[in-house]
């Protein structure tokens, strides 16, 4: 029997249907068992014949989280909600971590209000890979959890993020850098500032970096901001990877000679391009819950979820709790 | 007095209900308990956001309703309470409800 895993169905803009797709491979490809969670009518009809193959169990749950709901009143008022049950079977001991692509507030508030927060951490953060060519990714620190951050709580997203870098990436010391507006000490906001002078006692801290050493290695392996800043970053950073893709795109098939160039560069471009593809980068795990939560992102396919399972697979099996509570308690 | 409603053990009381709330929020927000009054504004000055609050409600909804069956909070009345005394006012007519 493989660990199992709580997948949240009905969560994510292409639920059910790539979701259940995403847990029956990752069945097959981890070898995890499966607790799909979600209204048992619907995700049944993504199941082969309607039935439940080997290491795929079902829990009804009868309410969603929509997108645009209340996270955290959701969650109180919703208690069968599926992102909801997830958690509960995590805090139950049925599953041994959770994955939703629904709601990320909600997955946030479902993980913090049942599974509980880490002693120590007063704002739980998520952990988003952010590719970098060449070599492991980094990690964005807060990248929406908490949008409004105080500097003792960037702090805390520190000493998480460097203990789960070091885990997920097999890192002796991971750096830390602070994103602010420029690399020199003492730029930067009030909060940036405060975070700067407390962030000196946190191990492996390099100062400031900046939005260009994103996607860079040998600046920080994990970047830590607010999860207002975080998010706009993630997204930014999306936003010009496909803007950039599509520029490329258009220069190949401007000319005849260009066109015939891109029989042979767009394969090369596209293999290449893989390590930019936000499904096969794994989810972001919360830090600072007392449990696994990985939480991936709202349009998720199937692999995306395979990939997210991976993750919270490995930071069941690499303790990554009990690291991240150790990095907290080692700084009380 | 009905069965739902009995009280399992001796009623909380009004310095009772402050203690708890003070002792849990306190937790909550990763604060010394002594920044804690009766006065302080959850946003203002304790800087508590509406998750934190929410937190509060479901620990102090498992804890009370251990000792008094049927005491809950109304999501909607949460708007309402702007201070720790508003929340302990609010729990302790919570009470007198669920024992009436």
């Amino acid at each position: 029997m493989g660990t199992t895993i709580a997948i949240d169905a009905m969560g994510g803009d292409r639920a059910p249907g790539e979701i259940v797709a995403g847990a029956l491979l990752a069945v097959e490809e981890l070898g995890i068992d499966a607790l799909l969670v979600g209204r048992e009518e619907i995700v049944r009809e993504h199941l082969p014949g309607g039935d439940t193959p080997p290491g795929v169990k079902l829990l009804d749950a009868r309410e969603v989280i929509a997108m645009d709901d209340d996270p955290a009143r959701s969650v109180r008022t919703r208690k069968d909600a599926s992102v909801v049950r997830c958690a509960n079977a995590v805090r139950d001991g049925d599953a041994s971590a959770m994955v939703s692509a629904g709601n990320t507030g909600a997955a946030m508030a479902a993980a913090l209000l049942r599974l509980g927060r880490i002693r120590g951490v007063a704002r739980p953060a998520i952990a988003v890979p952010i590719p970098v060519p060449g070599d492991h990714h980094q990690l964005l620190v807060d990248a929406g959890a908490t949008v409004d951050a105080t500097a003792d709580w960037l702090v805390q997203f520190a000493r998480m993020g460097r203990a789960y870098a070091q885990l997920r990436y097999g890192l002796a010391e991971a750096t830390v850098g602070l994103l602010s507006n420029g690399e020199e000490a003492g730029k930067g906001d009030e909060l940036r500032k405060q975070a700067a002078a407390l962030l000196e006692a946190v191990p492996g801290y390099v100062g400031n970096v900046e939005g260009r050493d994103f996607m860079h290695s040998g600046r920080a392996d994990v970047i830590v901001t607010d999860g207002f800043t975080g998010n706009v970053v993630l997204k930014t950073i999306e936003g010009a990877l496909r803007s950039l893709a599509g520029l490329v795109f258009t220069v190949l098939e401007s000319t005849p000679e260009t066109r015939d160039a891109s029989k042979v560069v767009t394969p090369l471009l596209l293999d290449a391009a893989n390590v930019f593809d936000p499904d096969l980068t794994g989810g972001g795990l919360l830090l600072g819950v007392n449990g696994v939560c990985v939480i991936s992102h709202g349009s998720s396919s199937a692999r995306a979820i395979v990939c997210a399972a991976k993750v919270a697979l490995d930071a069941v099996e690499g303790n990554a709790v009990d690291r991240i509570k150790e990095a907290v308690v080692d700084a009380g | 007095m009905p069965a739902e409603t009995h009280v399992a053990r001796s009623p909380l009381g009004p310095e009772e209900v402050f203690a708890l709330v003070r002792e849990r929020l306190a937790e909550i927000l990763e604060i010394d308990e002594s920044r804690i009054t009766r006065e302080s504004r959850f946003t203002e000055d304790l800087d508590a956001d509406s998750l934190a609050l929410i937190e509060l409600v479901e620990v102090l909804e498992e804890e009370i309703g251990e000792r008094t069956v049927g005491f809950s909070v109304d999501d909607e009345d949460l708007d309402d309470l702007h201070t720790v005394g508003d929340a302990v006012d609010y729990v302790i007519a919570r009470l007198e409800q669920a024992g009436s």
